[in-house]
């Protein structure tokens, strides 16, 4: 089934749900309807469909599926997930570093070398998030 | 009878000491309490400890293996190392308030939570298992002690102790010993100036005898002997009818501060003569949580013009003449007195020391700021 929601309309709030007749499965109602859910696998925003992203929300703006994760933060995440060096919550990352290093643990440098060079995340992965 | 003359030839010199203040540790930069968590200081402080007694395994028992908490196998006779934690069944909790019920559980004592139902467990950074037997007599332990057990594990998963190895004493430097010369260090504590309890003549007395104006010429000697007083908190106390969160009247207002400018009057007569240090404690000014910061100076304004005198954190540690001091202001030694049994509190201190950790309870019951 085409979807006909690629805002061909300007403003028009009927192109943001895609429209159906109403003999075929379950209708969506008419775009007063505010209700998301839909037991129809069609609309279901697990295909991604464009319901879940209408193009005008982000005519302006790119999709946010990078997330600032490359492969240095990687090298950090294993460094913060590692328990050798303890619990990484509620310290920054170089002062983890460091207590690791004054404990004998031998921390690998190059996650050092990262974080003095300092463009990337301090705190641990779990920051904000717990 | 002679006359007293101000200058006589043989003026009493008071001895002098060498002070290095080893306080840097306890003092708090630009800490602040971000909501830590406390899994850190655990975990330093039992990766510290853990080193400590590796380093003192092969003298006790070498012949058996050392393994961590998941290691452990049914029936192998082996050497765990972990923090223990006691379950104690009256140990006040937050939740309690919520609690729909007030179960059977007796009253609480305020003074001890201790509970012949109490038991230890033995934590590293892998698990944790439930320590049985009776070599580890839960009453004297509190969370928080790093300790190495030997025993084996049993049918039922828990980890029979056979024997105990606490960190020790550390080394002690051998000190030279010098002729002749004594000197004293004068510890104070309670003073509690401003409550009804206190003796403004008891504390004048005290004054008199470290400055030297009391007694006859042997009494002075004593007093010249003194080279350093240390005030070991608690040294006043402010009206806490005063303290309700409203805003105070002008009287009032003098009312909270005549007790502190009492302290600093007599302090000022001590820290003329002997050098002074000055710790807060559970009921003085400072913050709540230790390391409780120095006291402000501007609380003594008499007090500290004098270089003699010296505001210091809580916990205290400093060097005379190469000889370590460390010391509190007794929170700790409180609180553990609440946790466990003991004849008296000496007994407590002593196992402080053996234990290697002046308060081995932070942060679980005793307010700690982590840095």
């Amino acid at each position: 089934m085409a979807s006909s929601s690629t805002a061909a309309g300007g403003g028009n709030m009927k192109g943001y749900f895609r429209q159906r007749k109403k003999t075929g499965g379950i209708t969506k109602s008419n775009s007063n309807s505010k209700s998301k859910k839909s037991s129809s696998p069609d609309h279901s925003a697990t295909l991604a469909s464009d319901i879940a992203k209408p193009s005008s929300l982000i005519s302006h703006a790119s999709l946010d599926l990078q997330d600032d994760y490359d492969g240095n933060e990687e090298v950090l995440r294993q460094f913060d997930m590692n328990m050798a060096y303890g619990p990484c919550l509620g310290m920054s990352r170089l002062d983890r570093w460091d207590r690791a290093n004054a404990l004998g643990l031998n921390p690998p440098k190059d996650v050092e070398r990262l974080l003095r060079v300092g463009k990337l995340h301090s705190e641990c992965l779990w920051d904000g998030r717990v | 009878m002679e006359a007293m003359e101000l200058d006589s030839e043989d003026n009493l010199q008071r001895k002098q000491c060498l002070y290095q203040s080893l306080d840097e540790s306890f003092a708090i930069r630009k800490e602040m309490y971000r909501g830590q968590q406390y899994s850190q200081i655990y975990f330093a402080r039992l990766h510290l400890m853990r080193t400590l007694l590796y380093s003192l395994l092969p003298n006790w028992k070498p012949h058996l293996p050392v393994c961590t908490v998941l290691e452990l196998e049914e029936g192998k006779e082996c050497i765990i190392v972990g923090t223990l934690y006691k379950h104690m069944k009256l140990k006040p909790s937050i939740l309690d308030e919520y609690s729909k019920e007030r179960s059977a559980t007796p009253l609480v004592k305020p003074h001890n939570f201790m509970h012949p139902d109490d038991d230890l467990v033995l934590e590293d950074e892998s698990g944790r298992v439930k320590l049985a037997g009776t070599v580890l007599i839960p009453s004297i332990y509190v969370t928080g002690i790093v300790v190495a057990v030997q025993g084996k594990e049993t049918v039922g998963g828990d980890f029979l102790v056979e024997d105990v190895l606490e960190a020790g004493l550390p080394h002690q430097e051998e000190q030279p010993l010098e002729s002749g010369e004594d000197k004293y260090v004068v510890f104070v504590s309670g003073l509690s100036v401003g409550s009804s309890s206190s003796n403004p003549l008891q504390f004048q007395l005290l004054v008199d005898h470290i400055t030297g104006h009391l007694g006859d010429e042997m009494e002075q000697r004593v007093a010249a002997e003194i080279v350093q007083v240390v005030i070991a908190g608690n040294s006043v106390e402010v009206p806490h009818g005063l303290l309700n969160g409203q805003n105070l009247a002008s009287k009032d207002q003098s009312r909270l501060s005549e007790p502190i400018k009492e302290l600093d009057i007599l302090l000022t007569q001590i820290a003329a003569s002997v050098p002074l240090d000055i710790m807060p404690g559970l009921n003085d000014p400072a913050n709540f949580a230790l390391p409780q910061q120095p006291l402000h100076r501007c609380l003594f304004p008499g007090s500290s013009a004098y270089n003699t005198f010296r505001s210091c954190t809580n916990p205290h540690s400093f060097e005379l003449d190469n000889i370590r001091f460390l010391g509190t202001s007794g929170q700790n030694i409180d609180d553990l007195e609440k946790y466990s049994d003991a004849k008296d509190k000496l007994d407590i201190m002593e196992r402080t020391l053996r234990w290697r950790h002046i308060a081995p309870t932070a942060p679980n019951t005793l307010a700690f700021l982590c840095g």
